[in-house]
C-alpha cells in the first residue's frame, strides 16, 4: 500500500515534468541555433574595442552603399510581397475549383517549390540571357528587340522579382489552400443566392474567413522575401550599377568578402529590426480585421 | 445560352487558364532538364531564329553527366547533400513530433510563451541569423565540418507547429484509453499517436527534405573545402579560371531538381491531406 502510493506521487511528479521533457531537445535547439544568435547580432553590433559604441552605426549610416542596398531591398519587396500573395491567392481559389483532374494542375504548381534557389537563379539566367537566352528568342518571334533582363540595371530587379515569384507562389498556394478547404461550402451558395458576385463574395466571405492562413503567409513570405539572397549572389552579384544589390548580400559582402563583421553584424540587426517591425505591424492589422469578422 | 453550354464554356476557360499557368510552371524545369543534355555549343547556337532546336537537343548527349562525375567531384556533393538530408529527416522529426505531442495532450505553466517562441522561431528563418550562428560555429571549431551543417538544423519550427495542430485533432480519450489499460507515453506515442498521424509524418518530411535539399546560404558559409561542398554550393564551381561550363551546371542542375520531384509526386496525396488537415485553417 505504503509503496504503491510513494509510486503514485512519483509518477505523479514525472507527469508534471514530462511535457517539458519533450520540449527539451526542440526548444534547446530553437534557443541555441535562433533566439542566441538573433540577440547576439544585436550585441555585438553596439560594441567596439570590448565597450558599448554607437560608432559602427554611425559610419553605417554615413555609408551611401547602405542607403542604396536598403532602398534597393525595399523596391524589390513592396512589389515582390504583394504581387506573390496575390497570385498565390489566385492559383489557391483555381485548385480549389471541383473540376476533374485540378489535383494533377495543383501538383504541377507545387514543382517549381521543389526547386532549389541556387538552381533556379542559374536556369533563368540561362534564359534570360541577352545573346542567347530562349526568352530574347521567343521575343523575336514578335519582333522585339533582345532584352537586357539580368544585365541591364533598369531590369535586372524586376527579373529577379519574376523568378522568385514563379518559384515561391506554389508554396504559399498549399497553405491558402488549406485555409479555403476550411470554408463551408455552403456559405457559398447562400451568398449566390443573396446574388452576391465574384468579388463581393471573396472580400465578405472567402478572405474574412481564410485571414489566419493569410496572415501565415504574410508573414512568413516577408521574412522570407526580405532575405533572398542567391539570385543576387549568382547571377547578378549585385550589379549592374548596384541595382539588385540588396541588404543580405551586403551582409555577405561585408563578412565574407572584407571581413569587416562588425558592419555585418550592424546590417544584419538592421534587417531583423526591420522584419521584426513589419511582422508586428501585419499581427496587428490583420487580427483587428479578425474582430471585426 | 443554355445553363449547360454556359457551364461548359466556362470549364473551358477554366482548363485553357489551368493549362497556360502549368506551362509557365513546367517551362523553366524542362528547358533545364533539355539543356542538360545538349553541349554548350549547341545551346547557344540554336537561340535565333526561334525554331525547334531552340529548345530541344539536336543532338542529345550525356557526356555532361559523365563529366560533373568524373571531373568535377559532383558524386562527392551529393554524398555530402544526401547525408545531411538522411540525418536531418529521422532527428528533425522525433524532436518536432515531441514537442507537438506537449503542446497538443498536456497543459502545463508557460505553455502559451513557450509556443509563441516556437512561432516566432519559425517565421524569422534560420538565414537571418546566418552571420551570428557562422560566428558562433566558427567559435565551436565546426566550420567545414558535417555538424556544422546539421546542428543548426535539429529543431524546426514549422514541422513542429504542423505536428501540433495535427495532434489536436486525435481524440484524447484514445490515449486515456490506452493509459488505463496501463500503456506508457512511450507505447502511447509510438502505438497510438504516430500510426494516425502518417500523413503529418510524410509532410513534415518531405518539407524538411526539400529545405535541406536545397539549401543554399548556410552551406555557402560553413563549407570551405571542396570535399565538404554541397549540391547547391557545388553549382557555382564548374568553371575554369576562363569560362563557365553551362552544360555541366544544367546537368547538375537536373539531378538537384529531379530528386525531390520523384518524391513530391507519389507523396503529394498525402503532403495536402498535411497541410489541409493539420495546417492552417482559416
Amino acid at each position: 500500500m505504503q509503496s504503491s502510493l510513494e509510486k503514485t506521487s512519483f509518477q505523479r511528479s514525472i507527469a508534471k515534468a514530462a511535457p517539458y521533457l519533450l520540449l527539451l531537445p526542440a526548444l534547446a535547439g530553437i534557443l541555441v541555433f535562433k533566439i542566441y544568435p538573433i540577440f547576439s547580432a544585436v550585441i555585438t553590433s553596439f560594441i567596439r574595442k570590448g565597450a558599448f559604441s554607437l560608432r559602427t552605426y554611425e559610419i553605417l549610416f554615413k555609408d551611401k552603399t547602405f542607403w542604396n542596398s536598403l532602398m534597393v531591398t525595399l523596391r524589390m519587396n513592396v512589389v515582390m510581397i504583394p504581387l506573390q500573395i496575390v497570385v498565390s491567392l489566385i492559383l489557391a481559389l483555381l485548385v480549389n475549383s471541383e473540376v476533374k483532374g485540378v489535383g494533377v494542375f495543383r501538383s504541377i504548381y507545387y514543382l517549381p517549390v521543389t526547386m532549389a534557389i541556387a538552381v533556379a537563379s542559374v536556369t533563368w539566367a540561362l534564359m534570360m540571357n541577352v545573346n542567347n537566352g530562349v526568352f530574347n528568342s521567343v521575343l523575336s518571334i514578335f519582333g522585339i528587340p533582345k532584352q537586357g533582363f539580368f544585365t541591364d540595371a533598369g531590369q535586372a530587379l524586376w527579373s529577379i522579382v519574376i523568378m522568385a515569384t514563379w518559384k515561391g507562389c506554389g508554396y504559399w498556394m498549399m497553405y491558402l489552400l488549406a485555409g479555403l478547404k476550411g470554408v463551408d461550402v455552403s456559405l457559398y451558395e447562400s451568398a449566390k443566392l443573396d446574388g452576391a458576385g465574384f468579388f463581393t463574395t471573396l472580400f465578405k466571405i472567402t478572405l474574412p474567413l481564410i485571414s489566419r492562413a493569410m496572415l501565415f503567409v504574410v508573414v512568413a513570405n516577408t521574412s522570407a522575401n526580405f532575405l533572398l539572397f542567391a539570385p543576387t549572389k549568382l547571377i547578378t552579384e549585385g550589379g549592374p550599377q548596384n541595382s539588385t544589390n540588396v541588404l543580405m548580400y551586403e551582409v555577405y559582402k561585408s563578412a565574407f568578402k572584407n571581413g569587416n563583421m562588425s558592419r555585418a553584424g550592424a546590417i544584419t540587426a538592421v534587417l531583423l529590426g526591420l522584419i521584426i517591425i513589419l511582422v508586428v505591424l501585419q499581427f496587428l492589422m490583420m487580427n483587428r480585421k479578425d474582430v471585426d469578422a | 445560352m443554355t445553363p449547360n453550354a454556359k457551364r461548359t464554356l466556362g470549364h473551358i476557360v477554366l482548363y485553357i487558364v489551368f493549362i497556360l499557368i502549368a506551362v509557365i510552371a513546367l517551362f523553366p524545369i524542362l528547358y533545364v532538364f533539355l539543356a542538360s543534355f545538349r553541349t554548350d555549343e549547341e545551346i547557344f547556337k540554336y537561340a535565333f531564329p526561334f525554331t525547334r532546336d531552340t529548345i530541344l537537343p539536336v543532338r542529345w548527349t550525356v557526356e555532361n553527366y559523365i563529366t560533373i562525375f568524373r571531373d568535377f567531384g559532383f558524386g562527392m556533393a551529393v554524398m555530402n547533400t544526401s547525408f545531411v538530408v538522411l540525418v536531418l529527416i529521422p532527428v528533425n522529426l522525433l524532436v518536432a513530433s515531441l514537442a507537438g505531442y506537449a503542446f497538443a495532450f498536456y497543459n502545463f505553466r508557460g505553455k502559451n510563451a513557450l509556443f509563441a517562441v516556437f512561432m516566432i522561431s519559425f517565421m524569422v528563418p534560420i538565414d537571418s541569423v546566418a552571420l551570428p550562428l557562422y560566428t558562433m560555429i566558427t567559435k565551436m571549431g565546426l566550420v567545414n565540418t558535417r555538424w556544422a551543417l546539421i546542428l543548426p538544423s535539429i529543431s524546426n519550427g514549422l514541422a513542429m507547429f504542423l505536428f501540433t495542430q495535427f495532434f489536436r485533432g486525435i481524440p484524447v480519450s484514445l490515449l486515456e484509453a490506452a493509459r488505463i489499460d496501463g500503456a506508457n507515453l512511450r507505447e502511447v506515442f509510438f502505438r497510438i499517436v504516430v500510426p494516425l498521424s502518417v500523413p503529418i509524418f510524410i509532410t513534415a518530411g518531405l518539407m524538411i527534405f526539400v529545405n535541406e535539399w536545397n539549401n543554399y546560404l548556410w552551406p555557402l558559409l560553413v563549407t570551405r573545402s571542396p570535399e565538404m561542398r554541397t549540391i547547391q554550393v557545388s553549382l557555382a564551381y564548374f568553371k575554369d579560371e576562363n569560362e563557365t561550363f553551362w552544360s555541366l551546371v544544367y546537368a547538375a542542375a537536373s539531378i538537384s531538381t529531379i530528386v525531390p520531384v520523384l518524391l513530391f509526386l507519389p507523396l503529394q496525396k498525402y503532403f495536402v491531406q498535411g497541410i489541409t488537415a493539420g495546417g492552417v485553417k482559416g
